[in-house]
């Protein structure tokens, strides 16, 4: 869109920085690009769940019109290190000898357009042998079940802090394993008043972002460019560059905007695949997804969790054990960071003296599992504050109440070693418990109603995490602000162009957020952790601040006064009874083709051996939410009344975007928790393969009344207290509700989703007790 | 060699004029053939309303729609809702004051989807929105503050028509 346009269109502070591009419907998406003489590439996959490949037969679909080439298995010459994956390398760019998912790919097809690649795809003719599969975790840790894999992969070993070990493919069908151990915990529970074991299992779905998964390749004469979705643009080069044993510099990978990703696009995908085809094609190519087989490339991570509790007489939590297996899928992805951050983060917002978490993730012949919007702090969260709830009222004490009692405040280490607690739990759980409208439905009908609250928890990140930025003005004035936070929905340009504009004191209108390209943007790594605010954000902020400065020690030489004495505004350096323009003063400095005045701004959180994961985590997350509800009784159906929810921003820098992340993830949350779910079949075949099988929730979903509050408690890393919120909104929405369920008809739902279905069932085991 | 079916119809006001294979879809032809890249597909099955446009100003599918079936007909993209090039309609400015759009690969269709909804029932009730919408798929958003910039349109053209019926009153 012209700059014309957008500065006739007077943007509010409101306005989103990517509003006109979207509600133009200009863009660009990635699949909006076309390339000279480009070709479509699409992908054959696995119809089994674990399979031998005997033979592939090409030959017949070789001799279709406009085929340009098909790839197997036995094309991968070109690469250096066939497998990816995050941690342990186990993935294949195109499966050789075995599938291990339906979905797996087995081949590719380059034609001139989509159709003569069906076409085509239809006539390769591949022989399996059928493998048992193993669908679930409890199954792959049997004795009957096959080993997924014959040999232990290339790894990077996972180094974090204090009390933890992990291991990486230690036992069959075993991923990874996580220990954490703090605190005598057996001398702990021998002085409790109870102990308590309770048991969870956590749902798996799908990422379903709207903008299929898409990555274009082109060979140029002495290197590869891309188009990518991914959101870790930088992470990928460096994928790329191993794999193919060629320099990072060797790649260009350019990102339009991306439509959603809720974690489904991070991380290396088939972005190798499609760099092979276009070098094998030497044209440019487009491997292009539909939301199907976007669905068959990452999920979530189901799940079993155990939570042993201890609590004094008092009602003080005391210690707890979690034991965590999750179901990573048929490869690694992002498996390992989500088990270990599942274990830990199943402490939640609370005080202990002793918390020992062990985790597992645990292959299956099921789709791949790995980053999710919550990133293990979503299942963590579902049982931890199940459980809580449990404890609660089987020691007769007030579920609120109890919390209250056992929060960690703010400026306590969330754990020895860990950075301090920086939001005020107990603010926002009043508020929740204030906000919600409850009324109890008359006794008597089939209607029983019931209200609940959770808190939900996550952290943001750590590893060691590092931003940077560079902000550069032109000669006219306009600003460009260069750094790797993805727009992938989030709102990150919003954030980070207003940050420079408040800096600067210049018009939001006045700064452009510069298009992403690893040959340009400076070093990221990866938008991820909900962390654009306080990671890029502090390195923009530093970055025009130095700008700023920069300004003003120009000006001030000028004008032979003291820099501290100028202000400057849209461009006017005033003070000590001076009054200068910028571009008179550029002109003047560096000739008639003007300038463009720069600086760089970074930032980074160092490694701490002392603390848990080997870095303090960045900030603290939490998700409040109250619900209330009825459950029919004779059906099982839950009708949510209200719903509220709330996050902490620190301080709020786009009051649109925190909403708009809380209230969307949250609603992701509520689906998951009444009904979206990946399941397989009886036959082990997916049982929701299209969108026309596979629910997510439309807005008659929404509940009765859905309020979402945000609180600015200050005190985040970002700048001006500012902190994430993106993966917040998945985090409360399933324990609040499960909580609820039990405050109206006395029965626990510890396994998700809640679909009418199993809550009837569970009413009729409890009737059945009571002898009704 | 299937024979190609000529057509014509009119595309954001244009007239046009193309051959198109009797299984093409209009999503295709839109995106593909005319290059209108603000018609994207997401699903193509007809679930999530991502390629919705305008067809003699009633939303549809244009993923499921072959193409031929707009012979001679009106069709509508976000980008030929405002008429002129550089304006937006209040729907989509309402959008902008809403933040009604996260991701925006949804955002066209939802704003096509708003339009004729608007077009139709010009004092939607939230229940009424709801229902609508249900055709339209957004993992972003929540779809909360989409309903509110509807509602803010809704509430903007009453607004507007009062006025214009008290000046005309005046005028009388």
């Amino acid at each position: 869109m012209p700059d014309s346009q957008r500065q006739n269109l007077k943007l509010n502070d409101r306005a989103r920085q990517d509003a006109l591009d979207k509600v133009s419907g200009e863009g660009p998406f990635a699949g909006d690009i076309t390339l000279p003489g480009m070709l479509e590439a699409r992908l054959l996959r696995s119809p089994h769940a674990h399979a031998r490949i005997v033979a592939i037969d090409t030959t017949r679909a070789e001799a279709v019109e406009g085929v340009h080439l098909i790839a197997t298995g036995r094309d991968l010459g070109l690469l250096k290190r066939t497998t990816y994956g995050n941690w342990v390398h186990d993935q294949p760019v195109i499966c050789t000898d075995r599938v291990r998912f339906e979905g797996d790919v087995v081949a590719a097809v380059v034609a001139v357009d989509e159709v003569t690649a069906f076409r085509a795809m239809e006539l390769i003719h591949v022989s399996y042998q059928l493998l048992p599969p193993v669908m679930d975790i409890r199954e792959a840790r049997s004795d009957r079940a096959p080993e997924i894999f014959d040999r232990k992969h290339p790894n990077i070993p996972m180094k974090l802090g204090r009390n933890t070990r992990t291991a990486n493919e230690p036992a069959k069908n075993v991923l990874f394993s996580y220990d954490f151990e703090d605190g005598d915990i057996d001398a702990v529970e021998a002085r409790a008043a109870h102990v308590f074991t309770d048991r969870f299992h956590f749902s798996r779905i799908g990422h379903f972002y709207m903008e299929p998964w898409i990555c274009i390749a082109q060979q140029l004469t002495d290197r590869i460019e891309l188009w990518s979705c991914n959101q870790d643009p930088f992470v990928l080069r460096q994928d790329l560059s191993e794999m193919f044993g060629l320099p990072e510099g060797h790649f260009r990978v350019r990102t339009a905007y991306i439509g959603g990703g809720f974690g489904g696009k991070s991380y290396c995908k088939h972005e190798p695949l499609a760099v092979l085809l276009a070098m094998l094609a030497n044209a440019p190519v487009r491997l292009l997804m539909t939301l199907d087989e976007s669905m068959l490339t990452l999920s979530q991570h189901d799940g079993d969790l155990v939570l042993t509790t201890s609590v004094d007489a008092e009602g003080r939590l005391l210690s707890r054990r979690t034991e965590i297996d999750l179901n990573g899928g048929a490869y690694a992805d992002a498996s390992a960071q989500v088990g270990a951050r599942a274990a830990y983060r199943s402490s939640g917002p609370y005080r202990w003296q002793a918390y020992h978490a062990h985790s597992r993730v645990i292959r299956t012949t099921t789709i791949p599992a790995g980053s999710y919007r919550g990133m293990g702090g979503t299942q963590a969260s579902f049982a931890s504050e199940s459980q809580i709830d449990m404890i609660a009222r089987r020691i007769g004490m007030d579920p609120v109440a109890f919390r209250r009692l056992n929060l960690i405040p703010p400026g306590e280490p969330f754990k020895v070693g860990d950075s301090n607690v920086d939001a005020d739990f107990a603010e926002g759980l009043d508020r929740v418990v204030s906000d919600l409208q409850h009324t109890a439905v008359p006794p008597g009908g089939p209607f029983a109603s019931g209200k609940g609250f959770a808190i939900g928890l996550k952290d943001g990140g750590s590893f060691g995490r590092l931003g940077k930025a560079t902000v550069k003005v032109t000669t006219d004035g306009r600003v460009l602000v260069l750094c790797g936070a993805i727009e992938i929905g989030q709102g990150a340009t919003t954030v980070i162009s207003g940050l420079v504009a408040d800096v600067l004191k210049v018009p939001r209108e006045w700064v452009r957020y510069a298009a992403i390209d690893t040959d340009v943007t400076p070093f990221d790594q990866g938008t991820h952790a909900s962390c654009a605010t306080t990671l890029t954000g502090n390195a923009v902020w530093r970055a025009a601040q130095k700008l700023r400065a920069e300004i003003l020690d120009l000006a001030a030489g000028e004008l032979d006064c003291d820099a501290a004495d100028l202000d400057l505004h849209e461009w006017k350096v005033t003070g000590a009874g001076h009054r200068l323009d910028l571009e008179q003063l550029v002109r003047k400095k560096f000739g008639r083709f003007g300038f463009e005045l720069s600086a760089d701004g970074f930032v980074q959180y160092p490694k701490e051996p002392d603390a848990p994961f080997g870095a303090r985590h960045l900030y603290w997350m939490p998700h409040w939410v109250g619900v209330s509800l009825r459950v029919d009784t004779e059906t099982g159906e839950i009708l949510v009344h209200d719903l509220v929810t709330g996050v902490d921003a620190g301080h709020t820098l786009h009051g649109g975007g925190v909403r708009g992340q809380d209230e969307g993830g949250s609603l992701v949350a509520l689906a998951q928790t009444l009904f979206e779910e990946i399941t397989y079949d009886e036959e082990d075949a997916l049982a929701v393969p299209t969108p026309l099988d596979y629910r997510v929730a439309r807005a008659s979903d929404l509940p009765d009344r859905y309020r979402s509050f945000i609180l600015e408690q200050g005190m985040g890393p970002g700048p001006m207290g500012a902190k994430g919120v993106g993966e917040a909104g998945m985090l409360g929405v399933a324990a609040a509700v499960a909580n609820a369920i039990h405050d109206a008809t006395g029965v626990r739902m510890t396994d998700l989703p809640f679909t009418p279905q199993k809550v009837l069932a569970a009413l009729d085991a409890a009737r059945e007790t009571n002898g009704d | 060699m299937t024979e190609l079916i000529t057509l014509k119809f009119k595309l954001n006001g244009v007239g046009r004029a193309v051959a198109v294979e009797p299984q093409t879809m209009l999503a295709d032809l839109l995106r593909e053939q005319l290059g209108q890249t603000d018609v994207r597909v997401s699903c193509d099955q007809g679930v999530c309303g991502v390629c919705t446009v305008l067809v003699d100003g009633t939303p549809t599918t244009a993923c499921l729609t072959p193409a031929f079936l707009v012979a001679d007909r009106e069709v509508t993209t976000v980008k030929g809702l405002s008429g002129n090039a550089t304006g937006l309609t209040d729907v989509q400015q309402a959008f902008i004051a809403c933040s009604a759009f996260q991701c925006g690969y949804c955002t066209p269709g939802m704003v096509l989807s708003a339009t004729a909804l608007l077009a139709e029932d010009p004092s939607p009730d939230r229940q009424a929105i709801r229902d609508w919408l249900d055709a339209n798929i957004c993992r972003c958003t929540g779809y909360q503050t989409i309903i509110e910039a509807i509602e803010l349109v809704a509430a903007q053209r009453r607004t507007r028509s009062l006025a214009a019926a008290a000046e005309a009153e005046a005028a009388d």
